[in-house]
């Protein structure tokens, strides 16, 4: 791989489960900065009839080359010397194909051990099909049948802190082997079994899963109750990833040749991404991504039960939510009332089953008429909103910690494992994914995250314009600033700042809420229950000061006003003084449909007429 | 007119009055018969009296016998009602009263009652407020009972200290050692005590079920008894009666600092990963709590032993206080009947403090503006249960 200061052209490819996505990154020498130049796809081709993943990534650059006439492919192998219109310095690829990495987890307790397999496995990019625990309420055959037959990838076996418990440990490793399970790809090959546990519990663990599986032993996750050391669990993920995982899926060693740095699944690379720009920036940071079968949510939160806050990344993955395979599943989960809080007209139980279905058997098929469109952006709402339930529920503190108390505690002792997740805090929300980035209108992605994710204080709405974010994440790996300028400037598109103000309790709809002094404008009053736009450009930025009223905290408590400078975008500045505890809906019909429509209005969400 | 007077001379017959006489002697309304009123007509000079001795004559009796003395010559009322001296309902007495004067000798009586019974009435008036709060008890109760089994769940305010119960047996679980149950160092006839043993149930449950242990030392050899008789039973629901090992419930001592220094010692010893001291405590509760602080155990500590609170929130990661101790067995299992009356409970409470806080109000009100009198009056009669 060539230096850092002489990578000018960079290819990036991302092989999804439907699509492969290839983009070309320059530097521009007259901007001085690295831009995004085109980006070309095609269907992904692990799949019979193909089965190679190198075919769709060779079809996704071609497009590349066609639209930026820049030769980038000679005899089906990318040119990795470059020159004024040919080859590039650099190929990175990231790939979900085939589900992704699927695992499972065991620990001893739920909440404590098997809790943080689960993170590390999360943040490394996995899905989590299963944690099994002491405390699963399951019998032991139970649990090795599950084993059998989920028949994950590989296998995250964490437990006791270091010198803590042999026994529950070793009962864990003797079901796992009980299970004898097979890994999903592959016949020839053992199923990577990593042992993130007590260190005293390792020979044990040795003696029953050494020649059943390929057992790989790093540091304890949890060598102490109250830390976590996720990092060795997480790196042995990937290298097995690609040395089991992705060797073993049709075509991926022929790319694995080809990438300069290892390819990284899908998630893990967002993840990387948004990790490294709440560390650049300094900011608490919530991503989202919808896909068709699953809903991927990170995040950034400072952890502030520390006297150090230091930042906590986690990510969740609601595996059965989604935009079309899933999408039945959003419907039970949800339940239909609440699909239909959100749709601005009047629409049968019947009807709405139907469409969901239809679209769960036609998963490729787009919205073809402003009604259609209106229920898809209503089922969105939901699967959002209960993937950040659970995310909310995963990115918790510690459990089982000392704590120190003083009298002042007396009557608010604060329990441990409390949820990161603090919206007042919160500085950016991203959405991804199509329903979110190709919404006809931006406005629509604005008031679709507002809706799920109902931030609280002053938050920059983002959504990534082309999904290339986990080509960046990649990118950030071997050059943190290309990925950053483009992250900046062509992928990231900033719909503006929401303003939302908390009360205290539900307030009565019209009373005053709080004023907005926009610097060399006219000041405004907002009243409970109203939405707003405010024109602010892209780019725009002004100086305001918010003045909330007693009963109502903007982000310095109740009643506190504040200075700051709010920032636009291609929606612009969104007031949202619909509530918060809680927000709700009217009951009756009528009335819900006139205030939906009222908002739809206010934010210039859909065209008049259809 | 006439039909006036009768019913005038019916009523003092019912209420046991006398008639035509100096000296009345009435019935005490509202009581099982143990009492008389018995007034009489001041004489015109007063100022050689220094007292008046009550005599009474009882049935069968040949002599009157003393039952009391007034000692305010100005004062013309006495209540007959010495549990020495008992009166009985539907049996006549006769009084006479003997002004005594600065001698101490007794000078002419003022004459003698009527022979009056005293009588026993069905219902005590003064006790209506006390039958209003029964009754409400009872109706909070039943309609929070029926509302619980409706399965609708009733809302009650999250206790950290129990939430925490599950992670404090994880913790143990996760570092291979013991969790440490304290009952507390009273006997089985405190409430603390039983609380705790409430507790005791679903905590021993828990370990059975995450294969762990549990050290639980008494210092009550009837609280021992129960104790262990309960954790062998949780093991059992818990279905692994097998991992039940009877020494792990274990009696101690009856000395009070005898036990501290042991279960100090165990503490040091074993390092439990887990703390709980629930039930009454004294002098013991900062030793004990300082201790296991020291060896790095998460403790969960309970008492309603107010003295003793301070020291257990400073020292220990979660503190029940007081009613949270009581209500802990209703948070834990979320029975329908033992929310219900939890519920209940709460709202009578509630009532009892909206009312001393409304009562303090008006009696400050009175004071500061009105004739107090007849305020206090109102007050002391909703207070008087």
């Amino acid at each position: 791989m060539k230096p850092k200061e002489q990578i000018k052209n960079i290819l990036a490819t991302d092989c999804g489960s439907t699509t492969t996505k290839a983009i070309l990154i320059q530097y521009d020498p007259e901007a001085g900065r690295y831009r995004l130049i085109v980006r070309g796809e095609a269907p992904t081709t692990v799949e019979a009839p193909f089965e190679d993943v190198t075919i769709g990534v060779l079809n996704s650059v071609k497009e590349v080359e066609e639209l930026t006439h820049r030769e980038i492919l000679q005899q089906d192998k990318i040119i990795k010397e470059s020159s004024e219109n040919r080859g590039v310095d650099i190929y990175i690829s990231t790939s979900s194909a085939g589900g992704g990495l699927q695992m499972m987890v065991a620990g001893v307790v739920m909440n404590m051990t098997a809790e943080s397999a689960e993170r590390a496995a999360l943040g490394a990019g996995s899905i989590v099909m299963d944690a099994i625990a002491t405390n699963d309420k399951r019998m032991p055959h139970e649990r090795i049948e599950r084993i059998r037959n989920l028949r994950p990838d590989m296998i995250l076996l964490s437990g006791g802190i270091d010198g803590g418990t042999i026994k529950h440990v070793t009962e864990l490793a003797e079901i796992i082997a009980a299970a004898d399970p097979k890994p999903r790809f592959g016949s020839t090959y053992k199923l990577p079994v990593i042992y993130a546990g007590n260190k005293d519990a390792r020979e044990p663990v040795k003696e029953r899963l050494e020649g059943k599986t390929d057992l790989f032993i790093v540091d304890n996750l949890r060598p102490v109750l109250e830390r976590e050391n996720l990092q060795p669990a997480r790196d042995k993920i990937h290298d097995l990833f690609m040395e089991h995982v992705m060797a073993q899926a049709p075509g991926y060693k022929k790319l694995m040749s080809w990438a300069d740095v290892d390819i990284m699944p899908t998630p893990g690379a967002v993840g990387l991404l948004i990790e490294t720009v709440a560390k650049q920036e300094d900011i608490e940071v919530v991503g989202v991504d919808i896909g068709g079968a699953t809903t991927d949510v990170f995040s950034v939160f400072k952890d502030r039960t520390e006297e150090e806050e230091k930042p906590v990344f986690n990510r969740t993955v609601s595996a059965n939510l989604g935009m079309s395979y899933s999408i039945s599943n959003v419907m039970a989960e949800a339940g239909l009332d609440n699909i239909l809080r959100w749709v601005p007209f009047t629409m049968e139980e019947k009807d709405l089953r139907n469409r969901i279905r239809n679209k769960m058997i036609r998963p490729t098929t787009i919205p073809q008429s402003l009604q259609e469109l209106k229920v898809e952006q209503a089922i969105a709402r939901e699967a959002l909103r209960l993937a950040f339930v659970q995310h909310k529920q995963m990115a918790v503190g510690l459990k089982g910690i000392q704590q120190e108390r003083t009298i002042a505690d007396a009557f608010e002792q604060v329990s441990t494992g409390e949820t990161l997740v603090n919206l007042m805090n919160l500085n950016m929300l991203i959405g991804s994914g199509g329903v979110l980035s190709h919404a006809p209108r931006r406005a629509q992605a604005a008031l679709m995250m507002i809706d799920a994710f109902l931030p609280q204080g002053i938050t920059m709405l983002a959504v990534d314009s082309i999904f290339m974010m986990p080509h960046l994440g990649v990118l950030s790996k071997v050059h943190p600033q290309a990925a950053t300028e483009v992250f900046d400037n062509d992928c990231l598109i900033r719909l503006g700042h929401c303003i939302a103000p908390v009360e205290k309790k539900r307030r009565k709809g019209g009373e005053h809420c709080f004023t907005l002094k926009i610097e060399n404008r006219d000041e405004l009053k907002i009243a409970w229950g109203e939405l707003k736009l405010i024109p602010l450009g892209e780019g725009e930025k002004v100086k305001a000061t918010i003045i909330p009223e007693r009963h109502y905290d903007v982000g310095d408590g109740y009643g506190k006003s504040i200075t700051i400078t709010l920032e636009g975008g291609v929606v612009g500045l969104v007031v949202d003084a619909r509530g918060r505890n809680p927000f709700s809906l009217p009951s009756k019909l009528e009335e819900r449909i006139n205030k939906l429509e009222q908002w739809n209005k206010a934010l210039n969400i859909y065209p008049e007429k259809e | 007119m006439k039909f006036l007077t009768l019913f005038g001379i019916l009523f003092l017959i019912i209420q046991g009055g006398s008639l035509y006489s100096e000296i009345v002697v009435e019935d005490v309304p509202n009581d099982a018969g143990e009492a008389l009123m018995i007034t009489w007509d001041l004489p015109d000079d007063v100022g050689n009296i220094s007292m008046y001795r009550i005599y009474r004559l009882d049935p069968g009796a040949e002599d009157y016998i003393l039952v009391g003395k007034v000692e305010n010559p100005n004062v013309n009322v006495f209540v007959d009602h010495d549990p020495r001296y008992p009166l009985h309902a539907g049996t006549e007495f006769v009084y006479k009263i003997v002004p005594v004067d600065f001698s101490q000798n007794e000078v002419e009586s003022l004459g003698t009652s009527l022979a009056v019974s005293p009588v026993a009435q069905l219902f005590n008036f003064n006790k209506v407020n006390s039958l209003i709060a029964t009754l409400f008890v009872f109706a909070a109760l039943i309609f929070f009972l029926n509302y619980a089994k409706t399965g609708k769940g009733l809302f009650i305010r999250k206790i950290a200290g129990l939430d925490a119960l599950d992670e404090a047996v994880g913790r143990a679980t996760e570092m291979g050692k013991p969790v440490l149950y304290v009952p507390g160092l009273s006997t089985m006839s405190d409430v603390a005590t039983i609380a705790s043993i409430n507790i005791l149930g679903p905590v021993a449950k828990k370990v059975a079920e995450y294969e762990t242990k549990i050290l639980v030392p008494n210092r009550d050899p009837i609280v021992y008894t129960i104790v262990h008789e309960v954790v062998k039973e949780s093991y059992l629901e818990a279905g692994r009666p097998d991992a039940f090992d009877t020494d792990q419930v274990f009696f101690v001592s009856q000395q009070q600092f005898a036990f501290v220094a042991a279960v100090n010692g165990l503490m040091m010893r074993e390092k439990p990963a887990t703390n709980l001291f629930l039930g009454m405590f004294w002098a013991e509760s900062l030793l004990m709590a300082e201790t296991g602080n020291i060896t790095g155990a998460i403790q969960i500590a309970g008492t309603d032993s107010v003295t003793q609170l301070p020291f257990f929130i400073t020292a220990c990661d979660y503190t029940l206080i007081g009613e949270e101790l009581y209500a802990a067995s209703a948070y834990l299992s979320r029975d329908p009947i033992l929310v219900g009356s939890v519920k209940a409970q709460d709202l009578e409470k509630a009532i009892i403090l909206f009312l001393m806080i409304a009562c303090s109000i008006i009696s400050l009100i009175a004071v500061l503006a009105f004739n107090t009198y007849a305020f206090n009056q109102v007050i002391s009669a909703i207070f008087s249960f």
